[in-house]
């Protein structure tokens, strides 16, 4: 039975699985889940998805959330197909280390970082909240640090795991552009490698087909 | 070479590393770094870690960072000692992903909160600067929902990804104990299922070797 995708056209979890099943070619039914009638809360959902999150997948029964587990077990499930080396060979035990220590700065030293500026000038405007200024700038200053590493890191190497592409690049793409919309985007513009890095992610096939919204199932590649 | 630990002797992400090393039965040199003369971020430091932060590892020339890495990297090369599938063989293909759920579960529903708390609560008070009790309130209500759903989970199995523990389950403990510090252990003790999983992970030898602050074994 094909994949099903349960997620929210625009939500930054829910773009980042959909890029990596046109990343692998996963045939995938997506269904749309309404967050503004909170659909993401009926019960029904929260059987599936106990903290009541978008996205999910049920792949021919085998239920699965938190979207970077997602986009690993697609990426272990289809090593054959699709782009290579999204994850290391597990064998090789430095590599994978490598893999993991960029896929932990994603998470701990980017979104937690982004996920704040994106809210504040962003998310509370769209709903007619008044921003919390401070925040914004304390977070927009810490993510200044984190990318004065990526800088340099990405100065040595072309990706944030070593030679190859892999989830942990992959994975910065929704909140990273979503930091052009909160109007921070010279975050990312003012520093050369990561700047060219970022662009070369943005203008992946697998992003330009999604980056508008999670519009339809994909039932062929 | 024994594997050195450049760490701080009770910073949360250290004690993440010290329990895996302690579980996988691993020798290692303990390096302290003193993060209140800002070691951290001398540049001998920032050449291993760019981001400036406790700890990294030096495994025989092997340098590694990002706690919930350098765990992963102990679990995997070590996977024939000590506590077995700390991390399940990618080889279970369903075990692997409901691993991987359980471990971004614990930093993307758990520490995000837990470790406002920490910071608010302990850290800012230990520099005499002060408690954003807004902050602390909203952490505190979105742990009460979060803990919520760990309820629902661990009354159907002994441990966040099933079965058997996993690192999934150990990094929650330094960020969970610092809870009880804070005088918020309540919100683990009063929900019988996962104060049960929590007391247990915290009575494993690995954790009462490090609690009081990390000691190298080589």
């Amino acid at each position: 039975m094909v994949l099903k995708l349960y997620a929210a056209p625009l939500s930054t979890a829910s773009l980042r699985v959909a890029q990596i099943l046109h990343e692998k070619k996963v045939p995938f039914e997506f269904i749309s889940i309404d967050l503004a009638r909170k659909e993401n809360k009926e019960e029904e959902y929260l059987e599936k998805q106990p903290f009541g999150q978008v996205p999910y997948i049920d792949d021919d029964g085998f239920i699965l959330y938190e979207s970077r587990a997602i986009t690993r077990y697609l990426a272990v499930k289809y090593p054959e197909q699709g782009t290579q080396g999204l994850v290391p060979d597990i064998k090789d035990v430095k590599a994978w280390a490598l893999f993991e220590q960029a896929s932990s700065n994603e998470v701990a030293n980017f979104e937690s970082l982004a996920r704040v500026i994106v809210y504040e000038k962003v998310f509370k405007v769209r709903i007619g909240q008044e921003p919390d200024l401070k925040a914004y700038e304390n977070a927009h200053s810490q993510l200044s640090a984190k990318l004065d590493a990526y800088e340099k890191i990405l100065g040595k190497q072309p990706y944030l795991a070593g030679e190859t592409l892999t989830l942990a690049d992959l994975s910065h793409l929704p909140f990273g552009t979503r930091l052009y919309l909160a109007g921070a985007g010279d975050l990312i513009d003012s520093r050369p490698n990561v700047s060219k890095w970022f662009k070369a992610l943005k203008e992946r096939e697998s992003w330009k087909e999604i980056e508008k919204g999670i519009t339809t199932s994909r039932e062929e590649w | 070479m024994v594997l050195k630990l450049y760490a701080a002797p009770q910073s949360t992400a250290s004690l993440r590393v010290a329990q895996v090393l302690h579980e996988k039965n691993v020798p290692f040199e303990f390096h302290p770094i003193d993060l209140r003369a800002k070691e951290q971020k001398n540049p001998a430091f920032l050449e291993k870690n760019p981001f400036g932060q406790v700890p990294y590892i030096d495994d025989d020339g092997f340098v590694l960072y990002e706690s919930r890495a350098i765990g992963r990297y102990i679990a995997l090369k070590y996977a024939n000692q000590g506590t077995p599938n700390l991390v399940p063989p990618q080889s279970d293909l369903k075990a692997t992903a409901l691993f991987e759920q359980a471990a971004s579960n614990e930093f993307a529903n758990f520490e995000v909160h837990a470790a406002k708390i920490a910071y608010e609560k302990l850290f800012k008070v230990r520099l005499g600067l002060e408690t954003n009790e807004e902050v602390v309130e909203g952490a505190i209500q979105q742990l009460n929902v979060k803990l919520d759903v760990y309820e629902g989970i661990l009354g159907k199995q002994a441990y966040l990804s099933g079965d058997s523990v996993t690192v999934a389950d150990l990094y929650h403990i330094p960020f969970g104990s610092r809870l009880y510090r804070a005088g918020l252990g309540s919100l683990i003790d009063s929900r019988p299922n996962v104060s049960r999983w929590f007391n247990s992970l915290l009575q494993r030898p690995s954790w009462v070797a490090i609690k009081d602050g990390i000691v190298g074994t080589a």
